[in-house]
């Protein structure tokens, strides 16, 4: 109480200075009073009793002071002064001001707009409970696609039997429906899942329940959970769709209730589902097919069990599966499993461009850093003169220091503030970037970690600039301001730092530029593959009639084929009639893009080698138009014509790499080719032989970096309407041909939804476009890092120039010419960026080898790029040369001379 | 004169506290003079040390000021004890002989030394 309520006192007095001092005066001096009177009391002559009065008290000053220190809070008013003493100074300087802030500003917007997308999808811990138990299993194999290609039920089975120390393992498949609004149809991702799959995840309903275990299996209604997003998105975060019917592929399904937001792997997803609205994951081949792989298993460990051993016991089980049931696991592809927690497989595809991003932007920081620290240590050799008459009016190290960190504290929380300016212009640009790569892009935000660790580096900063300046010691003080000396000229030391600094900055820009070097010409090469195709004018747009329900229902297939093929047809005629449009064909796949089927094949008379991986191709449906619609070259043979009808004799068209695969030095036409595989029974597909008609080229699909796999093409009439979309080809602009035609489609397909309507062009362009993204903002570090440090180099020469103003005086006046002074400095700048460039190109080197996998078409090392940056930083940084090295030949020796 | 001695903060407050408490209310030279006397001599004051303790005093509500005329018709501050101020005499009175007692103890000649 006491305490407090002298705290109060003090907190008070800090404002009622000036009234007070007045009071102390008179007090003091009331005192001085009574003690003379008390010496003449005693026989003092009046001077005397004064003079010894004084005496004995001790200074009034003195006094004075410490009173004041006690009244008030000392380093309270002392630091306000501190921050007005260097608000004041930064204005007398406002050019070095505003550089340092705005390099700041880049600095720590850029690093700090990053970190908000460093720690939301990879660092910040998951919404889900215990969300750090949560493991991923993944079963992958050698051959194109086989990265993840999930597990059977039965394989599911036996882990949930064999692995105890997975507490319990959820099941996922990822599916797709049409779901019917009002007036408008479309399709939905959707997870099926088990009863227990939000238990073992963790996660709770915001509105309603979620499924349990008694929505598992046949005979129970269909029901569906909303993800918060699609529940917002579609329905606006109507609460009272909980309870309601919807209609998913024609069945009614109701709505039990919304999830908490959470990331949802491997893709955004809008509903959850019981298995039962699909009858084919409940089927018998489902069930019990070993190699039918179509389910994501997601674990939580056993309360206790560790990450290592549930790696260890799911070998165990996985070795077991593997030498009992041989047939499902082919030798010759190396089938495998990894356990790998949850939070790491979401942040996966993000993880090596975040930490790209993230290290160019630390590494702009550190230029940033280091360039501040140059200006602040020249600005600092400056004001030693000011330092040195503070110092002489008995200001301690301490003191200065404190003076030092203020002025350095105002100047990095500015530069933090606008940095966190700039990060939420940046930050939205960031999350389109990042929702390519991670399901938890929609977490990013600047929140309080994020700002906190804008104002962490503000402050690491201030406190390291405010170190890095050299203090005189305490005592060695006196000596300087006996010396009459202006300066403390101790700066061989400080120009060392400087040049340090700038050797770093050269250093790293020239690894950051190398960067986006490699980068850039990542981006050239792919603009030089070609798509393969003839054309770019072409329209494709993406329409399923027939949805996977329908497909599984033998009873309505046949009917439901007939009238999709119908209304394909109805479209086909009608698109082919606008104005300007060459030839419409009709697909299971558009141009460029993968069917996402992909079986095993094998052709006549040819077995595969023993340990071979299983030959496998693409599965697609062409009509007759389609190869002259989509422009894909025809190589040989012929391509599908109207007699090749449901009946006919089977016929297929495979692509050239298939045809080399099969069919090297052979001629392929005429020869015979089959689907096969233990997956083909649950399919519609037949495994009857087909006789090859025709060879058409390979094109780029799935993107210009993937390499095109082996396809194979059958007669859409042949065949059931899988996928299904149109491939439009126009003289020219077929982008205008886009509304027209999506109004018919619309028009004869009223329900289905209408999805992808792109040109070749743009399909070109969104599987280039994130690495597009990638080169530009590498680029922009790049040669921002380049500017900083131009003018880095630049400043530092200057300011040698200007402490040598004298030495080139006297150089000159002895004779030295002008140009000899010029390259002097030239000379001096040289060695530095010498040396920076060597250890630029040696850290580049490094650099290329971490960012292997961002790159195509290029080497890590390429040497090219190597040899252009370094050119390029050279030629900038000789330019930054030779604004100082100019300035020097201009010195007049009589006037230095005389100044001095 | 035997060596004086500095004035530690905690115990100066003291004192000031026990002379107020004595004398009733006082002028800061009235305090500075009376400690002195008490300690006969051994201790002197300066400014420096006397008024930051009176004001810290005042600020924690153990001392009032106010200005008046002296006895011999000069004006100075007058410092008076409050109930406040009586009761953190008592305490740290009470406090300070505790810490006496039982440093006494801790330094008596050893009595059993053979």
């Amino acid at each position: 109480m006491r305490h407090v309520r002298a705290a109060l006192a003090r907190l008070a007095g800090v404002f009622t200075g000036p009234r007070a001092d007045e009071d102390l005066r008179e007090e003091l001096q009331s005192h001085l009073d009574l003690e003379t009177a008390e010496n003449i009391r005693r026989g003092m002559h009046p001077d005397e009793a004064r003079r010894q009065a004084m005496l004995a008290s001790g200074g009034l000053t003195l006094a004075a002071e410490a009173v004041r220190d006690q009244r008030g809070l000392p380093w309270l008013e002392s630091i306000a002064a501190d921050i007005r003493y260097a608000l004041r100074a930064l204005r007398q300087s406002p050019a070095f001001t505003a550089v340092v802030v705005i390099t700041l500003a880049l600095g720590i917007g850029a690093n700090t707009a990053i970190f908000s997308v460093v720690r939301a999808v990879l660092l910040k811990p998951l919404p889900h409970r215990d969300g750090d138990r949560l493991l991923y299993l993944r079963q992958s194999m050698d051959r194109p696609g086989g990265a993840n290609v999930r597990f059977s039920v039965a394989e599911v089975r036996d882990f949930r039997e064999g692995a105890r120390s997975l507490g319990g393992i959820a099941e996922y498949s990822p599916w797709t429906l049409t779901l019917q609004g009002d007036d408008d149809a479309v399709r939905i991702d959707v997870g099926l899942v088990t009863g227990n799959f939000f238990e073992v995840m963790g996660l709770s309903p915001v509105l309603g329940r979620l499924t349990r275990p008694s929505d598992d299996g046949t005979g129970v209604p269909p029901v569906m959970v909303l993800t918060h997003a699609f529940w917002m998105r579609r329905f606006g975060g109507d609460s009272s769709i909980v309870g309601k019917q919807v209609r998913l592929d024609g069945n009614a399904v109701t709505v039990i209730g919304v999830v908490q937001a959470a990331p949802w792997f491997p893709n955004g997803v809008d509903a959850l589902l019981n298995m039962v609205i699909s009858p084919h994951h409940l089927s018998a081949f489902m069930v019990q097919s070993r190699s039918h792989r179509m389910t994501d298993m997601i674990a939580r460990l056993a309360p206790g069990a560790s990450v290592e051993q549930a790696r260890t016991e799911v070998a165990a089980v996985y070795a077991r599966m593997q030498s009992a049931f041989r047939e499902a696991y082919d030798p010759g592809s190396h089938y495998r499993v990894a356990v790998i927690p949850f939070k790491e497989v979401l942040g996966e595809r993000a993880r090596l461009t975040l930490w790209l991003l993230m290290s160019a932007a630390a590494f702009v920081m550190l230029i940033s850093a280091a360039n501040v620290g140059n200006l602040t240590l020249m600005r600092g050799v400056r004001r030693e003169h000011e330092l040195v008459v503070r110092a002489a009016l008995g200001a301690g190290a301490a003191r200065l220091r404190r003076l030092l960190l203020v002025e350095n504290l105002v100047l990095t929380l500015i530069g933090a503030i606008l940095g966190v300016i700039i990060a939420m212009g940046g930050v939205g640009l960031l999350t389109s970037l990042a929702e390519r790569y991670s399901p938890r892009a929609n977490e990013i935000r600047l929140d309080a970690m994020v700002l906190g660790f804008a104002l962490a580096l503000a402050v690491a900063l201030a406190l390291l600039l405010s170190f890095a300046a050299s203090l005189p010691k305490e005592g060695t003080f006196a000596s300087w301001i006996a010396a009459g000396m202006r300066r403390m000229s101790g700066s061989l030391r400080k120009q060392r730092l400087q040049r340090a600094l700038v050797v770093a900055q050269i250093a790293v820009s020239v690894v950051l530029l190398a960067g986006a070097g490699l980068l850039t010409r990542t981006m050239i090469r792919l603009s030089d593959v070609t798509t393969g195709l003839k054309t770019e004018e072409v329209l494709t747009i993406q329409v399923p009639l027939l949805t996977p329900s329908a497909l599984t229902n033998p009873a309505l297939v046949a009917t439901a084929d007939a009238d999709a093929k119908d209304r394909y047809d109805r479209m086909r005629r009608e698109i082919r009639a606008l104005p300007g449009v060459i030839e419409v064909g009709i697909g299971s796949t558009m141009p460029l893009r993968n069917s996402q089927i992909d079986l095993e094949i094998k052709a006549e008379g040819k077995s595969p080698a023993a340990g071979e991986a299983a030959p496998r191709a693409d599965l697609r449906t062409a009509s007759p138009e389609y190869f002259r619609a989509a422009g894909v070259p025809l190589l040989a043979g012929r391509e599908f014509s109207s007699t090749d009808r449901l009946g006919s004799s089977r016929v297929v068209i495979i692509n050239q790499t298939l045809a080399d695969r099969f069919f090297a030095g052979e001629d392929p036409l005429g020869q015979r080719i089959a689907w096969t595989g233990e997956v083909l029974r649950f399919t519609p597909i037949s495994g009857d032989w087909r006789t090859i008609v025709g060879v058409v080229g390979t094109t780029q699909d799935g993107g210009l970096d993937a390499a095109p796999g082996p396809v194979m093409f059958m007669p859409f009439a042949q065949e059931l309407a899988i996928g299904g979309g149109l491939v439009i080809r126009a003289d020219s602009n077929v982008s205008a041909l886009a509304s027209a035609s999506t109004r018919i489609v619309r028009r004869i397909a009223p329900t289905s939804p209408i999805e992808n309507v792109m040109t070749v062009a743009q399909i070109k362009d969104q599987s280039v476009s994130p690495r597009r993204l990638n080169a530009e903002l590498i680029s922009s570090f790049g040669i921002l890092a380049v500017i900083i440090a131009a003018v880095g180099i630049a400043g530092v020469l200057a300011f040698s120039v200007s402490a040598r103003t004298n030495e080139i005086g006297i150089r000159m006046s002895l004779g030295a010419d002008s140009g000899r002074v010029q390259r002097m400095i030239l000379w001096e700048g040289g060695v530095l960026l010498a040396i920076g460039l060597g250890l630029g190109v040696a850290g580049a080197f490094f650099a290329g080898g971490v960012i292997r996998g961002l790159l195509f078409g290029v080497p890590p090392h390429d040497p090219t790029t190597l040899i252009g940056v370094a050119v390029m930083m050279g030629a900038i940084g000789l330019g930054a040369c030779w604004i100082p090295a100019l300035r020097a030949a201009r010195v007049d020796p009589a006037i230095t001379m005389r100044s001095t | 004169m035997a060596d004086k001695l500095d004035v530690k903060q905690g115990t100066l407050a003291l004192m000031v506290l026990r002379t107020l408490d004595v004398l009733g209310p006082l002028h800061g030279y009235g305090i500075a003079r009376r400690i002195e006397e008490t300690s006969k001599n051994r201790l002197t004051l300066n400014y420096g040390t006397l008024y930051p303790a009176l004001l810290k005093l005042e600020q924690e509500g153990c001392v009032t000021a106010e200005w008046r005329q002296s006895d011999n018709n000069r004006r100075a501050k007058y410092y008076a004890l409050t109930a406040t101020g009586r009761k953190q005499l008592a305490r740290e009175a009470r406090e300070w002989h505790r810490t006496a007692d039982l440093i006494a103890v801790f330094l008596a000649p050893r009595r059993e030394a053979t």
